[in-house]
């Protein structure tokens, strides 16, 4: 059986950690094993983890090489993690972008905020740029399409990726779509494409605002450097739904 | 003549002798990815007039989406209807690897389509084509790689729903319905002694207005059979070769454009029939992506090659529109006017079939107001029965139904126009531009009225006819219409109002063009500036360059193709045959390069959906007005060509009133020659020219006869 890490603190984001990864787990096929990195003896962390009939797994030491190390045994498929807020206003906190550099694994980013679903219904992916440069997020749509969930993919061009061409729009958009979703949503029947052209980061956050899905999954280039990864850190600071992000070469994305 | 190897095996006789593809005559892809498929299998589209496929391969795998659609034949109504999808015969039970070798040559001259694929019992190597000769037959010959075993026939449409179906011996049929009519396919397969060669031998009949008969299906599949695989590949083959003697172009100096040229004229040909009528969708029958709906593109950029080459299929082409007559004069009555109104987009009936509303690419619900306002299609039709006119002399249509075309057109553009004290107006329309909606006094469609109100009167006056009287009616109109043409300048104002929009050089401020602006910008923004999606004044020096005023093409090219973002795909081969003319060979070359990359490069992200034809149209339009200076005018051909200094030679072949005429191009020499006498223009002198041609050489510029 595999398994998702619920990687929890001693506060109030942990049980909106655990209840997500009890979501993303079940459409994983896989458990939920929630983990508690600290010296001290933390009982907000326990008693979450007692109220869901999950058995707490402890570690002690360096909390990103303990997730890490967890993270690393074959059955783990994905590790929840806590957003919590940075006194500069992000959401993000550096612990969670750190596990997400360095695992391969997806990662679900749960802002303090959310309302868990019972089970998952609706994920949006966010591609941005050519088609190209998605095949990352394959996975996550393949496991979208899996679990029957409702999918509703968003693809945004900016400047260096808008088309060269539009002849008629009302039959152009569907000739665009209709081959969009052939080759990347192909065996996704309650799939929909969302079209947009802007700056990415601010369409996929509109497109999430508006659709209120159940989680948003996003490209993730480890240890990008200068403006690499620059929307997808964009779009995690600024998420108001959890977050998944899928690894990916930074290479794919320059 | 350089062979091009095909993965031969033990029996397959056709493919025993090395598929020799000359080079200038294939498009030969080798590689597999999967994202391209769908792409790759337009590309490989085969099609003979009546019906087309697309090229997906002959092997199986998940997401392939084969599809065969039939010229004319309509299901549903309103904006929804589109091509019917008949049922499909060639795939083989033969699962593809999971990245296989795949290679397919398609060779132009004749037609046949060859395809090597690994599979999981072994390589599977095929031909096929879809018969030019006769056009009910589509034929595949595979070597297999393991024995031919029993499995489907024919598949179900991609797209509707099968009406029934049945067998007959060994062969299968199966049927569809649209309403009224409908496509029944029938296929049958021939296996060799070895078990491991097939011919897939199929016939599609199609009738836009009643059920097909199974049975005349099952009859005409014993006679293709009873003929054999060779024979009907040495009909078709023969047939492509008649074809291309009328209409080939020889590019000396880019080999890449050599091949893209054949490729968009094989297709041009493959698209229309040449009988009965013809309604030629946006992607003619290599695609279903707009439905099959018949736009301007039809007129304006696929029947003048057709009119040039092989006026049969141009004429079908116009038969369509006239057959539509009663329909387009009742959308002008039911909109107060008098005549003809044609539809922006047509399909069965000859009623509008325009959608309303759309989603754009960047998410936005923007109306779509072409039906209602994108007029200037009046015009079009009117201008494509004259240059057909023009281009064969064909004096039954000029004296029957091409002057009920004439006619009806103009009077709808005098019922149009509105009479007031500082001249005729025509008021909320969307020219070529559509970036502009409405607009009053657009250039383009006020001079494409005025030269279908002149064209009218110079066709009834001809000889005494009743619309003799009415024909100074039009005269009146035609000479009063405003056109916005500033004699200072020498700039025709693109509608009334346009140089007081934001000036925007759009050339200077994209990040690239051409540039789908209206995204980029919005729509409110390319509304309120001076920023094209196509030419639209310089569509009049393109199709009209006698209603211009004479030298207002460079000024106007000066000033409008900066300002354009080439958003649609028909402009940069208009563009490339404007900077022709204008000896702009820099920017004629990259302009024409665009236009014949659109597809085999997919640089509109749709081909998948079909090819674009029009812009097949286009290309040829650039070589043959651009470049080649061909116009037809009072009864002769006019020849001013143009050959970039990167360029060897140009030779354009097309059929003039009824004579299949050569023009060969050098630096600094021009042959012409034709079948039998023929009445041509170089330099504004008249020379007859015959079977023995006549060589000219250019001296002080100006072509001299030499021989």
């Amino acid at each position: 059986m595999t398994k998702v890490i619920a990687a929890i603190d001693n506060s109030l984001a942990a049980r909106p950690v655990v209840l997500m990864a009890t979501a993303l787990a079940e459409v994983l096929g896989a458990t939920v094993e929630p983990l508690h990195v600290s010296d001290d003896d933390g009982e907000t962390a326990r008693a979450c983890a007692d109220s869901l009939g999950l058995e707490l797994r402890r570690c002690s030491g360096d909390p990103l090489e303990c997730i890490r190390a967890a993270a690393e045994a074959d059955d783990v498929v994905a590790v929840a993690i806590g957003a919590r807020q940075q006194p500069s206003g992000h959401h993000v906190g550096h612990l969670a972008r750190q596990v997400a550099d360095v695992i391969d694994k997806p990662v679900l980013v749960v802002p303090p905020e959310t309302v868990p679903p019972a089970h998952l219904h609706h994920v949006v992916i966010a591609m941005e740029g050519t088609p190209a440069k998605t095949r990352h997020l394959k996975a996550a749509v393949d496991v979208a399409s899996s679990a029957d969930l409702h999918l509703t993919v968003v693809h945004v061009d900016d400047e260096s990726s808008i088309p060269s061409f539009s002849d008629q729009v009302a039959h152009e958009t569907d000739a665009y779509a209709h081959e969009f979703l052939a080759r990347y949503l192909h065996g996704a029947p309650r799939a929909r494409l969302e079209l947009r052209i802007g700056a990415p980061a601010d369409e996929v956050i509109d497109v999430t605002d508006v659709a209120a899905p159940d989680l948003l999954a996003i490209g993730w280039p480890q240890s990008a450097g200068g403006d690499h990864g620059a929307t997808a850190r964009e779009i995690l600071d600024r998420s108001h739904v959890p977050v998944l992000l899928v690894a990916i070469d930074s290479a794919e994305t320059s | 003549m350089t062979a091009i190897p095909v993965q031969r095996d033990a029996g397959l006789s056709f493919l025993e002798q090395d598929f020799a593809g000359e080079p200038g005559w294939v498009l030969d892809i080798t590689g597999f990815d999967p994202n391209k498929l769908r792409v790759n299998a337009s590309l490989f589209a085969l099609a003979n007039g009546r019906f087309g496929s697309n090229g997906a391969s002959l092997a199986t795998r998940e997401g392939i989406r084969r599809w065969v659609v039939a010229g004319n034949v309509y299901v549903l109504d309103g904006p929804e209807t589109h091509l019917l999808t008949g049922p499909v015969a060639m795939q083989l039970p033969y699962e593809m690897v999971d990245d296989p070798h795949f290679r397919r040559v398609v060779d132009l001259r004749t037609g046949v389509l060859y395809e090597e694929v690994d599979t999981t019992e072994g390589l599977l190597t095929s031909l096929r084509f879809r018969s030019l000769a006769r056009p009910e037959v589509m034929i595949a010959r595979a070597q297999c790689p393991t024995p031919a075993r029993n499995a489907p026939l024919l598949l179900p449409p991609a797209d509707d729903e099968v009406l029934d179906q049945g067998a007959r011996g060994s062969a299968s049929w199966m049927r569809v319905a649209a309403n009224p009519g409908g496509i029944v396919a029938a296929a049958t397969d021939v296996v060799d002694e070895t078990g491991r060669r097939l011919d897939r031998i199929s016939v599609y009949l199609a009738d836009a207005d009643r059920l097909p008969d199974p049975e005349t299906a099952l009859d005409d599949l014993e006679d293709a059979t009873a003929a054999g695989v060779d024979r009907l590949l040495t009909e078709h083959c023969d047939a492509w070769a008649t074809r291309w003697r009328d209409a080939d172009i020889v590019i000396e100096g880019d080999d890449d454009l050599q091949v893209a040229t054949r490729y968009a004229l094989f297709h041009l040909m493959a698209s229309v029939p040449d009988d009965g009528e013809a309604a030629v969708g946006a992607r003619g029958l290599t695609g279903t992506s707009y439905r099959g709906h018949v736009f301007w593109d039809a007129d304006t950029f696929t029947l003048p090659f057709l009119a040039a080459t092989h006026p049969a299929s141009a004429r079908a082409m116009l038969e369509y529109r006239i057959r539509r007559l009663p329909q387009a004069r009742e959308n002008a009555r039911a909109r107060g006017r008098l005549g003809a109104r044609f539809p922006w987009e047509s399909a069965r009936t000859g009623e509008d079939v325009t959608p309303t509303s759309a989603r754009d690419r960047a998410g936005k619900l923007v109306p779509i107001r072409t039906g209602q306002l994108e007029e200037h299609i009046v015009a079009q039709v009117a201008w494509a029965a004259s240059f057909y006119a023009d281009w064969t002399g064909d004096e039954e249509f000029i004296n029957g139904p091409g002057r009920e075309l004439l006619v009806e057109t103009a009077r709808y553009w005098a019922s149009r126009v509105r009479m007031e004290s500082d001249g005729g107006h025509i008021f909320g329309v969307i020219g070529p531009d559509e970036y502009h909606e409405p607009v009053d006094d657009n250039a383009f469609t006020n001079v494409m009225a005025r030269w279908n109100l002149r064209a009218a009167a110079d066709a009834v006056e001809l000889i005494d006819t009743p619309e003799s009287a009415e024909a100074r009616e039009w005269r009146a109109v035609a000479d009063a219409l405003v056109d916005g043409y500033d004699p200072d300048t020498g700039i025709y104002e693109q509608f009334a109002g346009f140089h007081k929009l934001e000036p925007l050089v759009i050339e200077e401020i994209a990040p690239k063009r051409p540039i789908a602006a209206d995204l980029w910008l919005g729509p409110d923004r390319v509304h309120g500036a001076q920023v094209l999606k196509q030419a639209d004044v310089l569509m009049l020096h393109h199709l009209v360059p006698d209603a211009v005023e004479p030298d207002s093409l460079v000024p106007n090219l000066r000033f409008y193709e900066p300002r354009t973002a080439h958003g649609s795909s028909l402009s940069p081969g208009v563009h490339a045959e404007l900077f022709a003319r204008t000896r702009d060979y820099d920017k004629a070359l990259d302009a024409l390069r665009i236009a014949s990359r659109i597809d085999l490069d997919d640089l509109t992200d749709t081909t998948a959906g079909g090819l674009h034809v029009a812009t097949m149209g286009s290309l040829w339009q650039a070589l043959a007005f651009g470049f080649g200076g061909l116009r037809a005018h009072a009864g002769r051909l006019s020849i001013d060509p143009r050959l970039p200094h990167s360029w060897g030679a140009l030779e354009l072949t097309v059929r003039f009133h009824g004579s299949r005429v050569r023009v060969s191009i050098e630096h600094g020499s021009l042959h012409v020659d034709a079948e039998r006498p023929t009445a041509i223009t170089i330099d504004t002198l008249p020379y007859t020219v015959d079977s023995t041609g006549l060589e000219f050489t250019r001296r002080s510029r100006a072509w001299e006869v030499i021989a």
